[in-house]
């Protein structure tokens, strides 16, 4: 088995539901230290990706650039910016191919987090979703079952949201509230793991 | 909240709504209900279209400067927020007129990223753009970090000149060279009085007493320099003129714009009391106020407070600035 664009379709069904339960959790988290609005950019994002699923062409790279144009669709928020701007990596990384093997993921999520590091100007290290994404993908080198791989991106986010909880946050709008993050989980590293949530679904 | 509304989320429409009303013969959406102002003509075949845009709630900046001489195209997001790629990406198309795009706009995180994520997707349309950001709040970075600041009302004179030079038919190339010179060539410092309320929150963006003002304060309220009691005009017009020549010393014979600006409530009586001590000033330093402008050019919505923006000019900077251009709040 490999991700095809029918893989694609019901892992974003997942995605929109679970982003719909967890709308409140990411506001309120993001509320503590920006505008608040995490979650309902992620739930309206994905919700505008899920409109488009039968519009998606076998083509997994127009599958994920689709993906990417319709996330960015209803907000300018710039997380939904830095999610699309990974699902783009992937559309390039795939284009011309119907499948890609399991085993190409850790490849997908660095192309991903190399183009958000450089369109989010962040760094490893600031307390950003980036830093989940890195461990996730750490995680799953050299496995290639989708389940594995969920379950150790999973317990990798875990343990990266307890490895931050006390550090501050150095980039974008929660750095001018510094001190304040200390303590508190990084919202988009949060809403990283509740993704891996609903695609374990 | 005191604001003549009918809806928090429907005040960016509404105005949008307004504005294409009452300006027909300069705005035009570029599809029924988007966030996304033309040039009633756009495109124009065969000239570079500038396109800015940001989040709504400072007009006449961004799409205010929409008109003939000055800005093809805008992307208008909710009141302080980014518009969003796609409605950036929507502009680009409606203001291209097949000689490439010129992206000019203000340094903030959330624009920059969908601006360039936007250019990426044009890129893959084969519509060539370019940027230039506007860097000239001097409070809101030092001299060695001046690609961190912000960008303010300096973009004013980035339009006017950019815009002048896209008239003359000139390349892509060629525009973003004297877009970035007039950034370059741009400083700016504000100072706030009171806050502003964006719609949808309902409260003020900070709070200030009412004997304070808060100097170097962003548009959006981002922290300032010093807050403390106010001061007379002169005071906090000395204080401006200090920081905006520090940064940008002037030398006898070198000719300048000046902007007096209001953030929105400050009416022009005050502009005027400012300008007088800061046209002194030049005058003092030697150097020579050149088609200055006082009044509202940039604001916060109802913010009471000002900003200074000293535009160095050069040959070139000068016969673009005097070029003309219309749009519904500025003539020249």
């Amino acid at each position: 088995m490999a991700l095809t664009t029918s893989i694609l379709k019901t892992a974003w069904t997942r995605v929109a539901a679970q982003m719909d339960a967890c709308k409140d959790e990411l506001n309120a988290l993001d509320g503590a230290v920006g505008d608040g609005d995490l979650g309902i950019t992620m739930s309206r994002g994905a919700r505008e990706v899920v409109e488009q699923l039968d519009a998606l062409p076998d083509d997994l790279g127009m599958a994920f650039m689709k993906t990417a144009q319709a996330f960015t669709k209803t907000s300018g928020s710039t997380f939904g910016t830095l999610i699309a701007t990974g699902l783009m990596a992937a559309a390039k990384a795939t284009k011309g191919r119907t499948e890609a093997p399991w085993s190409e993921m850790p490849a997908l999520l660095t192309g991903a987090l190399d183009a958000m590091k450089a369109r989010g100007k962040a760094e490893l290290g600031d307390k950003t979703v980036l830093d989940a994404l890195a461990a996730a993908r750490d995680a799953i080198q050299g496995k290639d079952d989708p389940a594995g791989q969920l379950a150790a991106a999973a317990a990798a986010v875990d343990a990266t949201l307890a490895a931050f909880r006390d550090k501050p946050n150095k980039v974008g709008r929660a750095r001018i509230f510094a001190e304040k993050t200390v303590g508190l989980d990084d919202p988009g590293m949060v809403a990283f793991r509740r993704v891996v949530d609903g695609l374990t679904k | 909240m005191k604001k003549l509304l009918n809806d928090p989320a429907k005040f960016v429409d509404e105005m949008l709504d307004g504005l294409c009303a009452a300006h027909p013969e300069f705005y035009r959406r570029a599809a029924p209900g988007a966030r996304v102002i033309v040039r009633a003509d756009a495109p124009v075949a065969g000239k570079v279209a500038i396109v800015s845009g940001g989040g709504s709630g400072h007009l006449p900046i961004f799409t205010g400067y929409v008109g003939p001489g000055l800005l093809d195209g805008c992307a208008i997001g909710e009141v302080f927020s980014s518009p969003s790629v796609e409605q950036i990406a929507d502009a680009m198309r409606a203001a291209n007129g097949g000689a490439g795009v010129l992206r000019l706009y203000g340094n903030y995180g959330g624009d920059c990223m969908n601006f360039d994520m936007a250019g990426e997707m044009l890129e893959m349309e084969d519509i060539p753009s370019t940027t230039v950001l506007l860097t000239d709040d001097v409070a809101s970075a030092k001299p060695e970090e001046r690609q961190k600041r912000r960008g303010v009302a300096g973009m004013v004179y980035a339009y006017k000149i950019a815009g002048a030079k896209a008239d003359t038919g000139a390349d892509l190339t060629e525009v973003t060279r004297v877009a970035q010179k007039v950034a370059d060539a741009c400083r700016s410092v504000g100072a706030a009085l009171t806050p502003c309320t964006v719609p949808l929150a309902g409260k003020p963006t900070f709070q200030i007493a009412d004997d304070e003002m808060e100097m170097g304060m962003g548009i959006h309220g981002e922290p300032g320099v010093w807050r403390g009691k106010l001061r007379t005009a002169d005071q906090v017009a000395a204080e401006m003129m200090d920081k905006l020549l520090a940064d940008q010393p002037l030398a006898r014979g070198d000719r300048v714009s000046i902007l007096v600006n209001s953030l929105g409530a400050t009416p022009p009586e005050e502009l005027y009391i400012l300008y007088r001590h800061a046209a002194a000033r030049l005058k003092d330093v030697g150097a020579e106020i050149v088609m200055p402008l006082v009044g509202r050019y940039a604001t916060s919505m109802e913010m009471a407070g000002v900003s200074f923006t000293i535009c160095k000019l050069d040959g070139e900077l000068e016969g673009l600035l005097k070029a003309p251009a219309a749009c519904a709040f500025w003539r020249v």
